[in-house]
């Protein structure tokens, strides 16, 4: 019995010993690491600080240029958008530190100009806006000075930004072009069907939906309908049979 | 240019100036009266800016439904389509309702005939009143005429325009205690205060 209870006691006391001499080796090691990590983070944020300040003026201009600055950026791991606009804190974004405000002011002032015209253009396209036409027309926009020139990909990035707001605006593509998506509604795979022949023909009837796809009369005539419903499309009656537009292309008009 | 019974012309089919004759007037649906509600509100909406673009562009202050279907105005000869009778009196419906900011209001009430505001009376008077101040003519007396086809205003706006628009919008300033007309019919005058 006494013998038993000095086993244990010195058995309790091995395991404590061992324990904290690992958990220390672990404490060294994770520091060590750590600032094996932060030194090289240091190293490309310096590297990356002075081709960015050799390079302002074309980042800043250049929409390509400023689209593969930011594909750099994300291949590290690096969000260029994120920590900006917080309120009360100092947490600048990436390109907020490397290049002032101007850059991220921009990504932002797009944002406001895509939810802008998405709300202005929803009766008339159902929420859906090609991002050609968006960009188009966000580039006509008094709201964004200085002559900048806005691409295809500036404002995939600002609908992206939107994401932390729940905004529920979402990229997509029908038939190899890429859409803004503002209303939370998803489409059915006819429905998509549909918006993806439209895309390649701009109208469709449908006839020609029975003799393409091999629908039944049905199927196509309540696919087309439910797109009308939505506002997706627009109705011409003066023909032989009704023909069905896609809306695309009109925001011209909405400035 | 053709002369429809108002008396105005009617432009060509051809040379349509692209400022006025935006994307939808070559969008077949533009048409037709789209049935569903919200897309049908776009449609007004669309066709009261284009026709307020239409009459800005060629100084038209009232239309004559009948007279202007075949005009270019409602009726598209490329795309051989047009609106028809009811449905350009219903875009000019919606024009004349609060909906549609009342930018249109019939002439009558069977409703062939309809001022097209695409500025207001009250937004001509605001024009009419700022020449007036600005070259120091409060007080004095002018003439109907020379306010719209004096040598003085030929650089205004409001030049040429017409002459029961220019007495709406003289009222308008008159509620107010703005302005004052007198004289008989064809030789009425106006003083600004």
């Amino acid at each position: 019995m006494s013998t038993r209870r000095g086993v244990g006691l010195g058995a309790f006391t091995n395991r404590n010993a061992t324990a904290q001499s690992y958990a220390a080796h672990g404490s060294n090691l994770k520091s060590a690491n750590a600032a094996s990590l932060q030194a090289q983070l240091e190293v490309f944020q310096s590297l990356l600080h002075n081709f960015a300040l050799e390079h302002a003026a074309t980042i800043k201009s250049n929409p390509t240029f400023r689209a593969e600055f930011a594909r750099m950026c994300n291949a590290i791991g690096v969000d260029p958008l994120a920590g900006s606009n917080i309120k009360g804190k100092k947490a600048d974004s990436l390109w907020a530190k490397v290049l002032g405000h101007d850059v991220n002011d921009f990504y932002f002032s797009v944002a406001v100009r895509v939810v802008e015209l998405c709300q202005a253009t929803r009766a008339e396209n159902g929420g859906l806006i090609g991002l050609k036409e968006c960009c188009e027309s966000v580039a006509k926009g008094k709201a964004i000075g200085g002559g900048l020139q806005v691409s295809e990909d500036d404002i995939e990035r600002a609908v992206k930004s939107l994401e932390p707001l729940g905004s529920g605006f979402v990229i997509l593509t029908i038939a190899n072009k890429r859409f803004i998506r503002s209303v939370p509604k998803e489409f059915n795979t006819d429905q998509s069907t549909v918006l993806e022949v439209l895309q390649l023909l701009g109208s469709v009837t449908v006839s020609l939906l029975q003799v393409n796809l091999g629908w039944e009369r049905a199927r196509a005539e309540t696919a087309v309908q439910d797109l009308l419903a939505d506002s997706l499309v627009w109705v011409d009656y003066q023909c032989p049979e009704p023909e069905y537009w896609s809306p695309q292309g009109l925001l011209d008009e909405s400035d | 240019m053709a002369y429809g019974a108002t008396g105005q012309p009617q432009p060509s089919h051809e040379d349509l100036p692209e400022s006025v004759f935006k994307k939808s007037y070559n969008f077949p649906p533009f048409f037709s009266p789209q049935p569903t509600s919200l897309t049908r509100q776009a449609q007004l909406k669309k066709w009261s800016e284009f026709i307020q673009r239409y009459c800005r562009h060629y100084r038209l202050f009232q239309l004559s439904i009948i007279d202007t279907l075949q005009s270019p105005l409602f009726y598209n000869a490329r795309l051989k389509k047009g609106l028809s009778l009811k449905d350009a009196k219903a875009v000019i419906e919606y024009m004349a309702s609060k909906d549609g900011d009342e930018r249109a209001e019939w002439r009558g009430p069977e409703k062939a005939v309809a001022w097209i505001w695409w500025r207001k009376p009250e937004e001509w008077a605001t024009l009419i009143v700022n020449w007036v101040e600005e070259t120091g003519q409060k007080g004095t007396v002018l003439t109907l005429y020379e306010l719209v086809q004096g040598e003085t205003t030929e650089k205004q706006e409001f030049y040429g325009l017409d002459t029961e628009v220019l007495q709406k919008s003289l009222n308008t300033l008159v509620k107010k205690g703005k302005a004052q007309v007198f004289g008989t019919e064809d030789q009425q005058g106006v003083k600004f205060f």
